[in-house]
């Protein structure tokens, strides 16, 4: 690559790196003139945590785990203070993926906040809208049509089918398997053509709309549907049986990362994660929304709070899920599917807050308007980024290879987590 | 829409409150200043009869004037949200006490308002930046960082709105964009 | 900077620790912590323990060729430019013409590796480009190498920020030459939604050569497929900016 191919105005390093013994070493040229990292550990630690991870006793030494690592979470850099091959402790830094989206959300109207919100966990983006949907429409005091709140629910509930099914391909391809992922994506390839048919788009559907949804049921994708649903519980059976059965896999998870419910409370966990500790807190249930009251379903909850317990729930979410579009599907009534709004929205004065439970946990938005056509503040809450945070908790004394087990467990996405 | 909670909460903290207990659908929203932020957030955190143990979010907001800190707190005695609205930080200097004393999973989160707003929260062991790189010096969410969106002014550059019926806004440096609400 | 032995806990008795590995270093003080004493940015100095253990029975070994350390291959490879040419005549057979350069780009073209940097959405789509329904293993691009020393292509699939700007510059000056760049997504050709904000960057033909834009958000996996095998015309034909990039890994002057 040639010199005048790179960025000719590269940021002046913010430290300055002295010379090494041998001053024409390379790396420190590259260095100095890239200047764009941060020295690990930093000098001097800014604060507590800081001071307390970045000291290394006998025996213990640090190792990126950089941004760019074939763990398929996305962008996250850890940093592992390691002694031998045990972790010590955890220190993820973020930011790789942070697009600056509440701020970009200030400067546009509130339909067009809904493109925005899509992106941030892609794998369930349907989740993203519909906080933020329902605060708006709390804000402006509509009404949604009954049709438009099953669409959602019958939409949101196969995706969260799609976002289970995507978790454990990655799971079991953090732990080194290469087959669940190609089924994972095989499932998730149908259910998100099958959105595509009445979205229009594979991935960031941009379709909950502020008062109900932007297109109706079409023969294709009831036909598309009725084609998935004659196979997905056997479908389902199957991927289950993969890998439960699989003794590696079993061995490996269990007892591994092991949370407590209060702890678990103290850390502001929700969603499979803590149900995964024996608390039964579903917002579908205990702060229903939508028409959650009217369906038939299971909260499933285990006790153990490993990471074979947070898998096994997902899947036992997967079989209630289907029993969701099921009744949806039954129960589907006629009438429109958007309450009739003004095209340019100016909600009065207030504030608004919205959550609905998402596969990964509590969606929340919280909207701030000031009678303008742009909202004032539109703040976002990521259930990844909670998780995220206790991986430090969870880790200490297992190995490296069990880092990656856990994070998984977890179920991050980072681009909720960076926002 | 609980009424009792709001009677109970204007019984239990009713000095403290900046304000009446406003209520609207199904949220419950009260005043304090930072100053009282550990007594009543314990409170709601310990008591029977309120047991707010689930921290939701926890957000920071620069209305133009002042800045807050928003809590949103969820209980299984009530059906309601709850919203601790802290009140009256200055912008120059906005300090607020931390709550990682009774959730610790709050420490991102006020990394994250430290970020975005420089917010400092005493009490936090680990107030660094979280999704800026570490030396930024900038507070990205601050109603005077002005995107190049706002700061550019020409018509070519922006979200072109479908219709613009208010007055244009003015150019920046000047005018900090302010709420009405308070 | 020799330790002296009384510290006791580096040196030949641990010997398996690696050496200097044990993070024990010092600036004035013996205390342990890791904050040297130079104010800030000041880097401790590295523990170098000398080899007091044993000898090698070759004096030449481990100097690295007859003239030591100081003329290293790579240095010695740059130099005869033979680097610098891409075709496939070595020795004698570089007077005969041949066609073993299009046997050279057809091997290129059909194993194609690349590099797992998926950053965002648009990552899962390229995921999903890997996986059964659609399958790009059928042109040999299957192998995600995780190591950018053995990919051939860097497809950079989600947006990329500032604070990752960095990190992914060093990714791709590490691949080594002939590599590709493909820009897949709204988010990397130009910016996409994220036009507006500060801490993204618009577009990474700001920071590297990009050979083939995918635009879409994200596109679907027939879209990538797509520009894939435009890229692998591009290598066929001998097109685009990469013919102009020295040939060979990229190696800061003076090496």
């Amino acid at each position: 690559m040639t010199s005048d191919e790179r960025r000719t105005s590269a940021p002046e390093a913010p430290y300055e790196i002295p010379a090494h013994p041998s001053a024409d070493d390379p790396r420190v040229v590259l260095d100095r003139e890239l200047g764009v990292f941060e020295p690990v550990p930093p000098y001097p630690p800014r604060t507590e945590r800081e001071a307390e991870f970045y000291t290394l006793r006998d025996g213990e030494m640090l190792l990126n785990m950089g941004p760019q690592h074939p763990s398929t979470h996305g962008v996250l850099r850890v940093v592992l203070k390691i002694r031998g091959e045990q972790v010590v402790d955890l220190d993820p830094v973020l930011g790789y993926l942070h697009r600056g989206v509440e701020k970009l959300c200030e400067n546009a109207d509130y339909h067009q906040t809904i493109a925005y919100l899509d992106p941030l966990e892609y794998v369930s983006s349907l989740f993203c809208e519909w906080p933020a949907v329902m605060a708006f429409e709390k804000l402006l005091d509509v009404r949604v049509p009954r049709r438009a709140e099953y669409i959602r629910v019958l939409t949101g509930e196969l995706l969260r089918v799609a976002s289970h099914a995507l978790f454990m391909g990655w799971m079991a391809l953090d732990l080194g398997g290469l087959t669940p992922i190609l089924w994972s994506f095989i499932e998730r390839d149908e259910i998100v053509e099958m959105l595509a048919s009445i979205t229009g788009q594979r991935m960031l559907f941009n379709y909950y709309r502020i008062g109900g949804v932007n297109g109706d049921l079409n023969h294709e994708f009831m036909s598309r549907l009725g084609d998935w649903m004659s196979r997905a519980t056997a479908q389902h059976e199957a991927n289950t049986k993969l890998l439960n059965e699989n003794e590696i896999f079993v061995r490996r998870m269990r007892g591994l990362g092991v949370m407590d419910r209060e702890t678990a409370l103290r850390m502001c966990w929700t969603g499979p994660n803590l149900r995964a500790t024996g608390v039964p807190f579903d917002l579908r249930r205990t702060h229903p929304y939508s028409v959650y009251p009217e369906l038939e379903f299971d909260i499933p909850t285990r006790s153990e709070g490993d990471c074979l317990a947070r898998y096994l729930i997902r899947l036992d979410e997967v079989k209630q899920s289907l029993r969701i579009i099921d009744q949806c599907l039954h129960e589907m009534p006629d009438g429109p599917i958007m309450a009739k709004l003004p095209r340019l929205l100016r909600p009065r004065p207030g504030r608004a807050f919205a959550a609905v439970e998402g596969p990964r946990g509590e969606y929340g938005i919280y909207a701030i308007s000031d009678g303008t056509d742009q909202p004032f503040r539109l703040r976002i809450h990521d259930p990844s980024f909670i998780h995220l945070q206790s991986v430090g908790l969870l880790m200490p004394g297992n190995l490296i290879a069990d880092t990656m087990a856990v994070m998984a467990s977890l179920d991050p996405i980072m681009g909720g987590v960076d926002k | 829409m609980d009424h009792q909670l709001r009677e109970r909460l204007a019984a239990r903290l009713g000095d403290r409150l900046l304000g009446p207990v406003r209520q609207r659908h199904d949220e419950t929203e009260i005043r304090i200043g930072p100053g009282d932020v550990p007594d009543v957030l314990r409170t709601l955190h310990d008591e029977p009869e309120f047991r707010f143990r689930i921290l939701a979010d926890l957000a920071g907001v620069d209305t133009g004037t002042v800045m807050q800190v928003v809590y949103h707190l969820w209980s299984d005695a009530t059906p309601d949200w709850l919203r601790v609205i802290v009140d009256g930080l200055p912008r120059e200097d906005p300090r607020c006490p931390s709550v990682t004393f009774l959730w610790k999973g709050a420490e991102w989160m006020e990394r994250e308002a430290y970020d975005m707003f420089g917010i400092v929260f005493e009490g936090n062991r680990d107030l660094r930046r979280i999704y800026m790189p570490p030396d930024y010096t900038s507070f990205p969410l601050r109603k005077d960082f002005y995107l190049p969106d706002d700061a550019a002014r020409s018509p070519a550059v922006g979200i072109r709105h479908l219709e613009r019926t208010h007055a244009p806004q003015e150019a920046p440096g000047g005018v900090v964009r302010r709420a009405k609400v308070v | 900077m020799a330790l002296t032995p009384e510290r006791g806990s580096a040196g030949g008795a641990t010997g398996g620790s690696s050496g200097g590995a044990t993070g024990l270093r010092d600036g004035a003080s013996g205390s342990g912590a890791l904050v040297p004493s130079g104010g800030p940015g000041a880097v401790a100095e590295p523990l170098v323990v000398p080899n007091t253990l044993w000898r090698a029975a070759d004096p030449a070994a481990y100097r690295g060729g007859p003239g030591g350390l100081e003329h290293a291959h790579l240095a010695e490879v740059e130099r005869s430019g033979i680097a610098h040419r891409d075709d496939a005549r070595w020795g004698a057979l570089e007077v005969i013409p041949t066609k073993a350069d299009l046997v050279l780009d057809l091997l290129r073209a059909n194993s194609l590796w690349p590099l797992l940097s998926g950053l965002a959405c648009c990552a899962i789509e390229m995921m999903s480009s890997a996986t059964s329904k659609n399958d790009i293993d059928r042109w040999g691009m299957f192998p995600f190498r995780a190591s950018p020393r053995q990919a051939d292509v860097l497809i950079v699939a989600g947006t990329l920020t500032t604070k990752m700007a960095g990190p992914l510059l060093r990714l791709w000056e590490q691949m080594p030459e002939p590599k590709w760049c493909v820009a897949m997504g709204d988010c990397t050709c130009s910016g996409g939604r994220y036009k507006r904000s500060y801490s993204t960057i618009q577009g990474i033909d700001r920071i590297m050569p990009v050979d083939v834009y995918v635009p879409g958000c994200p596109p679907r996996p027939e879209g990538l497929i797509y520009g894939m095998m435009k890229l692998q015309q591009l290598i066929l034909e001998r097109r685009g900016r990469w013919t102009e990039r020295r040939v060979g890994p990229s190696v800061p002057a003076g090496i």
